[in-house]
């Protein structure tokens, strides 16, 4: 049963509720004298608006203009639509499809106008007919109650004496604006169609959230992977609608006590199925085992890449995508050691030997390797992490000294004298003498 | 019966001692035509493993890998430095016609990281060369990256201490390595595939430090000033 969120009056009732006599509409102390062990629900305004939204995003693949019609209506403009679908039955049918592949109990009714499409929705005797006569027939037998009238409104008109749309819309115009105000004759009209009622049309947010609730808590990073699956194929869906891509996830995992803990997953490149996605979150699960039992996670993706077209495959797809596979496998090495695990070097331009490179994120890079041949000095391929004192006296000198002097604009002075020379253990070292005097080796010719 | 026999003998499982097999294994060459020679005109064994057994670092040992690291990058596979003991020095790579962008450096936490890092490295198909420093490694785990590496068709070398040449490993190839005089690098076959092991070669690499062969010294000798700075 659901009650509303000042907890005093029943919305609704389950079947089990109802057969023993609790209605929508009665108060919460009179159900609960009918059934003593009722199970009571609050609503969430918030989350049947998130709910309405999800709704909205889908149907607007089918349909440019809707409008929200909170907390539980719709409004798609669908009369533009019959050309593209090829009449109106086609475009029931899809919005019925839709509704089927994610089993939503829905009411469609087709009005000439917003309000009177919303009116006959809400008797559940909505058909598809474009013939004006009939929603006009269907809207004179409405009685006043579910018209939407205010319930001011709606106690007046009935101490006159109406008791159907079609009473009222009989009266004549005018003597309706001067006996009962210009709020009922609007509101008459507009279910007419005889005066405008102009929407704003609803936008798709540039951001996809999806939230799950489990109504147990779930222990298992096994068990989150299910509910998952489904959202990333929404994400899948959303993503193909939209020809976009994304590489970074965020996942949100609400516990009953402490605070969400905030996963993020990021691809190393574009990337837009569920599959892939899922293998990642998997891994990432492995990793970090669940602090406690969640009870409801929100994905939240809020970086979109325009997709390109998949390059380096032939005309039959018979070679494996090789760059596809190089995205795979950083992934998932991402996914498994952590962000700072993965480097790409890269020279970088000084004198120092410290700051002669840096590291970066791994990137694919399709720059062609421009051929810009710099006479770089010769350097050893392993440099040690922090220069270590020499001990021992090196066997054969072989070049030197070249002096590195610099880094006074940054305060990491150095000023050294370079030399190859040979240990007695045969390796090759790059050493140098530093202004104190004292020995170091900085490097392995390896 | 003849025809697993000499699938056998073309995969290198089985080898006559008498006479030197021409096997089909795939392989790439080192760049170092002595050693190639001594490999059975081969060279490195693809979608195997190999060991290199060292003592310390500085004896050309990057170098004996450096002609087959040039090739692959710019064919467009990637070369993996897997738990490198020092820093693989990007200005010197360059210089050597290496192309930074496909070389990737990891550095894994735990062992357990580090064979998973591996395994997967092993057996994508991007992958041109993965070169790990593991430390400590059981026979076991040797077994499983074998496997790995048979997955795929990549060229996996592993540095290992010299103490471990000893023991007997699942790997294709084992090389050990030791410096000599005139900055050569000696080569001690300890094991290959489809022939004796036990060959050697001396790879004269001077030319890492920038040195001519025939060159001794280009130091510029004192007399140091005692004040100088």
């Amino acid at each position: 049963m659901i009650v509303d969120a000042s907890g005093q009056k029943v919305l609704q009732a389950c079947t089990q509720a109802s057969s023993q006599g609790v209605q929508p509409g009665i108060r919460l102390k009179t159900a609960l004298s009918l059934v003593a062990d009722l199970a009571m629900v609050r609503t969430d305004p918030q989350q049947e608006a998130r709910v309405l939204q999800d709704q909205a995003r889908w149907l607007y693949r089918c349909a440019a203009h809707i409008t929200l019609v909170p907390p539980d209506g719709l409004l798609a403009e669908i009369g533009s639509l019959q050309k593209l679908y090829g009449g109106l039955p086609a475009v029931w049918e899809t919005v019925e499809q839709g509704l089927n592949e994610r089993r939503l109990t829905a009411w469609l009714g087709i009005g000439h106008t917003p309000l009177a499409a919303r009116l006959i929705a809400r008797t559940g005797k909505g058909e598809c007919s474009a013939d004006q006569g009939h929603m006009l027939r269907l809207l004179e037998q409405l009685p006043l109650a579910e018209a939407e009238f205010d319930t001011q409104a709606c106690t007046r008109l009935q101490r006159l004496g109406l008791n159907t749309l079609g009473n009222l819309f009989a009266l004549p115009a005018t003597e309706l604006a001067r006996r009962l105000g210009p709020k009922i004759l609007a509101h008459s009209q507009k279910i007419q169609g005889t005066r405008p009622d102009p929407q704003t049309p609803w936008q798709p947010p540039h951001r996809f959230r999806q939230q799950a609730d489990f109504v147990e808590d779930i222990e298992h990073s096994q068990g989150l992977l299910f509910p998952l699956q489904r959202i990333l194929s929404e994400l899948e869906e959303d993503l193909c609608w939209r020809q976009q891509e994304t590489d970074s996830l965020n996942l949100l995992l609400c516990y009953r006590y402490t605070e969400p803990t905030r996963l993020h997953i990021r691809t190393s490149g574009p990337e837009h199925r569920a599959e892939a996605f899922l293998n990642l979150i998997r891994l990432r699960f492995e990793q970090q085992p669940l602090q406690a039992p969640v009870v409801s996670l929100v994905l939240l993706v809020k970086r979109f890449i325009g997709r390109e077209a998949a390059s380096g495959q032939d005309l039959l797809g018979e070679t494996p995508d090789m760059n596809e596979a190089w995205h795979t496998l950083i992934s998932r090495l991402q996914a498994r050691l952590g962000d700072g695990a993965l480097q790409q070097l890269a020279p970088h331009a000084d004198h120092r030997p410290e700051q002669a490179w840096a590291s970066a994120d791994v990137q694919r890079k399709q720059r062609k390797a421009n051929a810009a041949e710099n006479p770089l000095p010769c350097r050893p391929l392993w440099l040690m992490r922090k220069p270590q004192p020499l001990h021992t006296k090196p066997q054969a000198w072989f070049a030197g000294p070249e002096r590195i002097s610099g880094g006074w604009w940054d305060g990491q002075r150095v000023q050294r004298d370079y030399y190859i020379a040979q240990l007695p253990s045969g390796q090759l070292a790059w050493v140098f003498r530093d202004a104190s005097q004292g020995w170091h080796i900085h490097g392995w010719f390896g | 019966m003849n025809e697993l026999l000499s699938a056998l003998k073309q995969n290198a499982r089985i080898w006559q001692g008498h006479q030197p097999a021409h096997t089909s294994q795939p392989a790439e060459s080192t760049g170092y035509q002595a050693l190639d020679n001594q490999l059975g005109g081969l060279g490195w064994p693809r979608g195997a493993l190999s060991e290199c057994l060292l003592d310390t670092p500085g004896i050309g040992e990057l170098h004996l890998l450096l002609p087959l690291m040039q090739r692959l990058t710019h064919s467009g596979k990637t070369v993996f430095w897997l738990n490198p003991p020092h820093t693989p020095y990007a200005p010197a790579l360059v210089r050597e016609g290496v192309d930074l962008d496909q070389v990737v450096v990891i550095h894994t936490k735990d062992s357990g990281d580090f064979l998973w890092t591996l395994e997967n490295c092993l057996r994508s198909p991007v992958t041109g060369l993965v070169m790990a420093w593991p430390g400590k490694l059981a026979l076991r785990d040797v077994r499983r990256l074998q496997l790995a590496a048979e997955a795929g068709s990549n060229v996996c070398v592993l540095f290992r201490e010299r103490c471990h040449a000893a023991q007997n490993s699942p790997a294709a190839l084992r090389l050990e390595l030791q410096p000599d005089a005139n900055q050569c690098l000696h080569v001690q076959i300890l094991k290959r595939r489809g022939s004796w092991p036990g060959q050697h070669c001396e790879l004269p690499l001077p030319q890492r430090a920038g040195l001519a062969a025939a060159e001794t010294s280009r130091v510029v000798k004192g007399p140091w000033p005692k004040s100088a700075r």
